[in-house]
């Protein structure tokens, strides 16, 4: 409605802003608006089917929807929002299937775990297998040596780390069998401290895998591990 | 503008926060509703075909 309006009003504005210079303009420039005005009037009738004199404004209602304003924007504005909605879908689901195609497949971490049977480890024996690569450490620990773990004066180690931070269960230790100095596999029930000892530079591990005495910096990493049931460990 | 196609707007359409939300959360039941209905449509199409299906045959659960 608000462009018809301006387009009949065009025409009109012009011409009432000629007359108005009138007044004042040279006869030159009066006999050009005069001629303007001219084919103004010309171009009006031209374009209408009837011949009327002036001032008829053309009739748009052929075109004009026979709808409400209200529902032809509500829809348009649906259309919008539609696209808008299957966009956003889209784009969210490209991303997704990208970064979940990134992430490690379930055969890959399938071979990422390794299980335990924790009966096969007799009480004071260590156990060393393979895990992503990396040796690791099983311990099935006496009482004597969980005492021993748990009476170590925290403040005075290295690395502080209390036994019970480095354990699931008391009685099994579970370590990544890395020097945290050079990455030498250590060696077990060896070095001042009944744990491990690296022959590397002569680093010395606690019944907790905690560094005593020796170049490494941290304790013995412990790995992601879980009991399912009693009997078995599953390392990853 | 009168009757519901005015209340839609009113409610709806006239904030644009409102508007970008609402194609939101319509993206959103969408993603869902698309997911369950051609996860629905292939296990029928391919009815009697898949591991889920013949499973009892190869496997007894030990329980």
């Amino acid at each position: 409605m608000a462009a018809l309006r301006t387009i009949s009003s065009l025409p009109a504005t012009a011409s009432r802003s000629l007359l108005r210079s009138q007044s004042t303009a040279t006869p030159l420039a009066r006999s050009a608006a005069a001629a303007c005005l001219q084919v103004q009037q010309r171009r009006d009738d031209s374009s209408l089917a009837s011949s009327k004199p002036t001032t008829a404004i053309p009739s748009w209602g052929y075109y004009k929807s026979k709808k409400t304003e209200g529902s032809n924007k509500v829809f348009g504005y649906f259309m919008v929002g539609s696209m808008g909605a299957l966009s956003a879908a889209a784009a969210k689901a490209t991303v997704q299937d990208f970064l979940v195609n990134m992430s490690a497949s379930a055969d890959v971490l399938a071979m990422a775990k390794v299980e335990v049977a924790l009966s096969s480890i007799p009480e004071g024996k260590n156990v060393i297998i393979k895990w992503r690569g990396k040796p690791v450490f099983i311990r099935h620990r006496t009482s004597d040596e969980i005492d021993e773990a748990n009476n170590v004066t925290i403040s005075s180690l290295r690395d502080p780390q209390a036994d019970e931070d480095r354990v699931k269960k008391p009685e099994w230790l579970v370590m990544v069998g890395v020097c945290t100095h050079l990455g030498c596999v250590p060696i077990g029930e060896a070095g001042d401290y009944g744990g491990w000892f690296c022959p590397c530079h002569g680093s010395h591990y606690d019944i907790s895998g905690r560094i005593r005495k020796g170049p490494a910096p941290l304790n013995l990493e412990i790995p992601e591990y879980d009991f399912p049931t009693d009997d078995t460990l599953i390392i990853g | 503008m009168a009757g519901w196609t005015g209340s839609i707007y009113n409610s709806i359409i006239r904030r644009n926060a409102v508007f970008v939300g609402v194609i939101f959360g319509a993206a959103f039941g969408f993603e869902i509703a698309f997911d369950v209905y051609s996860q629905r449509f292939w296990d029928w199409k391919n009815q009697g075909r898949q591991w889920k299906d013949i499973r009892h045959k190869y496997v007894t659960d030990e329980e």
